[in-house]
């Protein structure tokens, strides 16, 4: 067995004891309301128990890291995959830091979930190490990456416990407009977390299945001359056409249940590297969520934020709010410095100039911007509680924006952290 | 009507003041039943005044934190905004009104005429960062003074209702208030309630049956030590390209073994050799090595910066003297730097190029050597002397070709470089012409034998091999910066960066303590992480037998 | 009272009005970026010093009190070429009158200028360059011809092959410009 598979094998050990840790807390949470037993020993016991195998997951991770970190010969935090993994790793940190400080086993309820979304979204793109290209070949890259991954891993501890905060609070009995508003707010929260894990599940589904659909894609690009031609490009695409790419011809397609070929094309306004693909993957992930939500609610028969509710009856939501708070307020200088200062100074060293507006620069700077409004309205205009936590939320959407969408979307000089 | 703002205990406060500075005492109706508002403990802001005038507005309008934070959405909506479509920097050669309406349809084409596709050079975007600045400045003036007179004069007995407005309270019945020695126990009490607290570092008063006890103000002042990082870091950023002889940003090409001025100064840059390594296909992911991707590995210059030290500017006829000040391999992540002069690795391309070149004179039909000499192709020598003979140049093209049957130069650089001889000497009175092309190629295209044997060359000029020929491989591109506010951006940053940690990392923790008549009433404040306060004063007060639950401590006036 | 008062709205004017400026500094830098001053039409053509083909050396200023003609040239250049003759024309024309004639090789080498300058026959002096006085000059296409007042003002800036008629306005306008 090489280095590599060793290294892997301790991944795949992380995200078991990670998902069985969240089983463990659900159980400390849940099962104290079973009979025959005394429910704060009871949450005690298992909360310990779940927290020791988070924290064994989380070793088993840094095995992974180092052992990584060994084979490729630079810290693994150069493509998305890495990346992602090591901002789950931060998550489960951060998450470890404020259970010694608080614990709460109903906070792992959330926060476990969290890093596991983010390992298991790392997991689909390519585990494989990659050479790193000489802009990245930098000290810079550990300080300036592992530091924006911290700040923004707390920022998702923020996030949770916002969320916490939100469901814990929000009313499902009134009918005012407010506490309507709130609920649909909530469960929209909720379907998206649940448009990820559907992503997430397809990719694997698929991946497992062997899909593969090939298209032909002609398209019109301008020579060095300014002459335009046509040429034809082989688009892939690993997961069932909805969309295909504009322009574009079906060449060969796994055959799948009921499905001949693509439905719709991509409109061509969608620009840019494998816009037709990318539009194809969002439509059925949104999709394949809404799926899964119906599901979930046909089954529970009622709102999932309100089935979520009564396992938080016993948190405080003042201790919610205020973890969420703390959380963010200990991310915020951490991200300040790693993701801007230290950021700008290796900006300044590899391409000269500390600051120019690159799209992954812009977006740094609105999570900031964000971060910063949300402290100015809770120091200076009390906003507690409810608002507070929205912005939370929508903060931590921000913060995945600029991970992710960015990369997806926009791209730029990052473009390398890309797939 | 002019507004009584005496406290009853007879201190008077400034219009609009909250809480009373010295005693804490509410100043103004609060409904009942609700917590007090600890911001700026209660302290008039400065822009408060009746009867604001023009300058009152507008400072009024800056020191607003609504005006503030409104200003920070503004600001992030509209970088948004300029993220939606690359910004016209981002591509070169291409015209930007034609670029996105053929790339982004009409919403690119409004997107362009709205002055988008340059949001961050806009004269609106600064501007709208220099209102960001200005509310920095006046919302952080207008805060700190006041409430650093605030904290500078507290008093240690605060009113009654101010503790019990506290979201931290502890009342406790310790003493008999018929007791004859109440007030010795409760001193007796508060001093060592007090020494517990010295030891978790807060600095305590005690006096008049009453303690306050303090710690970390420091952190207090966190926003504003931000605030002053920002905005030098603004100013410097904004100003630091438009003051003069402060910033420059040029692109110099340099071919190998060529040396190039830096443009504006008396600095030259010498490119010895340039380097371009690619990974090799083991070092590769099987992914890229499927996709045949060729990742590249290292982009070197070698490069040697000299100064000019004399004859240096335009006017000057002699050669400029150069000395040298430092080597240095520029990478990408490694650049050059010298007085201030930072060069970049930016770009490179492949331009081969001959330099020089060893040939041999020869005999044509006996092949006899007359000896060797160097041929330049940037300048060359206008005469050699090769053995018994005396060669003029007296054609050179650097790249030869035809134009309407003449013989030219297509361009100035050596791509077919064609040497014209006149030879004179022995055999040779009156002088023969031949004409030489180094390059294998050439001598094919161009006929070379055959021009030589129609103008009846008796010679031969022959490279001796390969290892006698000099190339130059590569052009190299560097950006040339010079940035004399970056210190300046740094000092503001790390200014920011320390506000920053003050400000979050410390919480400024304040405890009030009074006795009346052996009733003990304890009310606390800090500005972030209320359970840790509650857990430590729990602990402070199980120091003198007092066993709570710090969850008990949260004051039940105000529970929604 | 009082006094702090005055204070008080001495700072906020002074705060205010430094903000105003800086401002008003930067953006007007950075909207009115230009980069170095290039030589214009009207402007002071820059001196400078060069080596010519034969030797020797002249500068500008040598020649204050002439109408100059500054023609930059390479013999890659086909307009540079073609023109060449007829500059040489004028300048034969012209030269009791004071027309000077300077002309800047594009850095090439000698022993192509040379060729050149003996074929064609050009007589006005040919200065060489290495690149410096073109950036200076913001030349950017060849040929690019400076006519330059006997006061050292740049007068006209004619970029691309020179026909007579286009010459001989200028070369007049130069003239007339002699006292």
């Amino acid at each position: 067995m090489t280095l590599q598979n060793v290294s892997n094998t301790f991944l795949v050990i992380a995200l078991a004891l990670y998902t069985l840790s969240f089983i463990g807390f659900v159980i400390a949470v849940a099962g104290s309301k079973w009979s025959n037993r005394d429910p704060e020993n009871h949450k005690q016991k298992w909360g310990r128990l779940a927290f020791g195998v988070t924290v064994a997951g989380w070793l088993s991770q840094l095995v992974f890291f180092i052992t990584r970190w060994i084979y490729a010969g630079h810290i693994p935090v150069s493509n998305m995959f890495e990346f992602m993994t090591f901002l789950g790793m931060m998550i489960m940190l951060a998450f470890i830091v404020f259970y010694l400080i608080y614990r709460k086993p109903v906070t792992g309820i959330f926060a476990v979930p969290a890093g596991i979304v983010i390992l298991a979204y790392a997991s689909v793109f390519p585990w494989d190490v990659q050479p790193l290209i000489p802009a990245l070949n930098s000290h810079w890259l550990k300080i300036h990456v592992t530091l924006a991954a911290g700040g923004e891993a707390f920022f998702a501890i923020g996030f949770a416990a916002g969320l916490m905060y939100l469901l814990r609070t929000v009313d499902f009995q009134s009918n005012t407009k407010s506490a309507r508003r709130e609920r649909r707010g909530v469960e929209f929260t909720l379907y998206v977390v649940l448009v990820v894990v559907a992503f997430i599940s397809l990719v694997f589904i698929f991946r497992a299945a062997g899909f593969e659909a090939v298209f032909l894609q002609e398209e019109i690009v301008e020579t060095e001359e300014g002459e335009t031609q046509v040429i034809e490009k082989e688009v892939r695409y690993t997961l069932p056409p909805i969309f295909k790419p504009y322009n574009s011809e079906l060449v060969s397609m796994t055959p799948l249940y009921g499905l001949k070929g693509p439905l719709f094309e991509t409109p061509s306004f969608f620009q840019g590297v494998g816009a037709g693909r990318k539009w194809n993957t969002f439509v059925l992930s949104t999709l394949a969520g809404l799926l899964l939500y119906g599901l979930l609610r046909l089954l529970l028969r009622k709102p999932i934020g309100a089935v979520i509710q009564p396992v938080l009856k016993d948190m405080d939501p003042d201790d919610l709010d205020e973890i969420s708070y703390r959380s963010i307020a200990i991310g915020f200088p951490i991200f300040t410095l790693g993701a801007l200062v230290f950021a700008m100074i290796w900006a300044h060293i590899a391409w000269s100039r500390f600051w120019g507006w690159d799209p992954k620069e812009v977006w740094a700077l609105i999570t900031w911007l964000f971060y910063s409004a949300y402290l100015h309205l809770r120091l200076s205009r009390g906003w507690h509680g409810k608002k507070s936590s929205w912005l939370a939320v929508i903060g931590f959407v921000i913060v995945m924006f600029t991970l992710i969408g960015v990369n997806l979307v926009i791209a730029g000089l990052h473009s390398y952290a890309g797939v | 009507m002019i507004e009584n703002t005496k406290c009853e205990c007879g201190h008077q406060n400034p219009v609009d003041t909250v809480l009373c500075e010295a005693c804490g005492k509410p100043l103004v109706e609060i409904a009942d039943k609700e917590l007090l508002e600890m911001r700026y403990d209660g302290v008039a802001r400065r822009s408060q005044r009746k009867n604001p005038n023009l300058l009152d507005r507008i400072w009024g309008f800056f020191s607003s934190v609504k005006v503030a934070v409104y200003l920070i959405i503004i600001t992030l909506c509209v970088a948004m905004l300029g993220t939606l479509y690359p910004q016209e920097n981002t591509f070169i050669g291409l015209d930007p009104a034609q670029y996105y309406e053929e790339n982004h349809g009409t919403l690119g084409k409004i997107y362009y005429m709205l002055g988008f596709s340059r949001t961050y050079e806009s004269w609106w975007f600064i501007g709208l960062l220099f209102l960001l600045g200005t509310s920095l400045v006046v919302c952080s003036l207008d805060r700190v003074i006041p409430l650093y007179r605030a904290l500078k004069r507290q008093q240690v007995r605060k009113h009654t209702q101010f503790l019990e407005r506290q979201k931290v309270v502890y009342k406790d019945k310790l003493f008999d208030a018929h007791d004859e020695k109440v007030k010795e126990r409760e001193m007796e009490w508060l001093e060592q309630f007090a020494n517990i607290l010295r030891k978790k570092f807060y600095k305590v008063q005690v006096e008049n049956s009453a303690l306050m006890a303090e710690k970390y103000r420091f952190s207090r002042w966190g926003p504003y030590v931000i605030h002053i990082g920002l905005i030098i870091f603004l100013v410097a950023a904004l100003l630091r390209t438009v003051i003069p002889g402060w910033y420059m940003d040029e692109y110099i090409s340099i071919m190998e073994g060529d040396i190039k001025q830096i443009p504006g100064t008396n600095y030259y840059l010498k490119n010895e050799k340039f380097t371009v390594e690619f990974y090799e296909q083991d070092e590769l992911s099987p992914a890229q090595r499927e996709e045949g991707r060729i990742i590249p590995k290292l982009f070197e210059t070698r490069a040697v910066l000299y100064e000019c030290v004399r004859h240096c500017d335009d006017e000057s006829l002699e050669e400029p003297v150069l000395i040298e000040r430092l080597r240095h391999d520029i990478r990408v992540n490694e650049p050059l730097e010298y007085d201030g002069i930072m060069a970049y690795q930016f770009d490179y391309e492949f331009t081969p190029q001959l330099r020089s070149i060893r040939v041999e004179l020869k005999d044509h039909t006996t092949g006899e050597s007359f000896g060797f000499f160097d041929l330049e192709t940037d300048n060359p020598a206008e005469s050699y002397t090769v053995g018994p003979y005396e060669l003029t140049l007296i054609h050179y093209y650097p790249d030869f070709g035809y134009e309407n049957g003449k013989p030219v130069t297509k361009s100035s650089k050596p791509n077919a470089p064609a040497y014209v001889f006149s030879i004179t000497g022995p055999g040779v009175e009156d002088g023969a012409v031949h004409m030489y092309f180094p390059r294998p190629e050439d001598k094919v295209r161009f006929a070379q034998d055959r021009i030589n044997e129609a103008a009846g060359s008796p010679f031969l000029i022959e490279a001796a091999g390969m290892e006698d020929v000099e190339f130059a491989l590569y052009t190299t591109f560097l950006n040339i910066r010079v940035d004399k506010g970056m210190p300046l951006v740094w000092v503001g940053a790390v200014i920011g960066m320390i506000g920053l940690v003050m400000g979050t990392y410390w919480q400024h923790r304040r405890i009030w303590v009074r006795f009346d008549e052996g009733q003990l009433l304890l009310g606390a404040h800090t500005n972030k992480n209320w359970y840790g306060l509650r857990q430590e004063i729990a602990k402070a007060l199980a120091g003198l037998d007092i066993r709570i639950d710090p969850k008990s401590l949260i004051n039940e006036v105000k529970r929604s | 009272m009082i006094m702090m008062k005055k204070n008080r709205r001495l700072i906020q004017v002074l705060i205010l009005s430094t903000v105003v400026v800086i401002t008003a500094i930067t953006i007007a830098g950075n909207l009115f970026s230009e980069k170095d001053e290039l030589p214009t039409e009207g402007s002071k053509a820059p001196n400078f010093a060069l080596r010519t083909l034969d030797g020797g050396h002249h500068q500008l200023k040598d020649f204050e009190g002439h109408p100059v003609i500054i023609n930059f040239w390479g013999t890659f250049c086909e307009p540079c070429v073609n023109e060449m003759p007829l500059i040489q024309s004028y300048y034969e024309t012209y030269k009791d009158q004071g027309l000077v004639v300077l002309g800047i090789n594009l850095n090439e080498a000698e022993a192509t200028v040379r060729a050149f300058v003996r074929e064609h026959g050009i007589t006005f002096p040919i200065l060489m360059d290495n690149d410096r006085i073109r950036r200076n000059y913001g030349v950017m296409y060849y040929p690019t011809t400076f006519f330059v007042g006997p006061d050292g003002v740049i007068q006209d800036i004619f970029i691309g092959e020179l026909k007579d008629s286009t010459l001989s306005v200028r070369v007049n306008r130069l003239l007339s410009s002699n006292g």
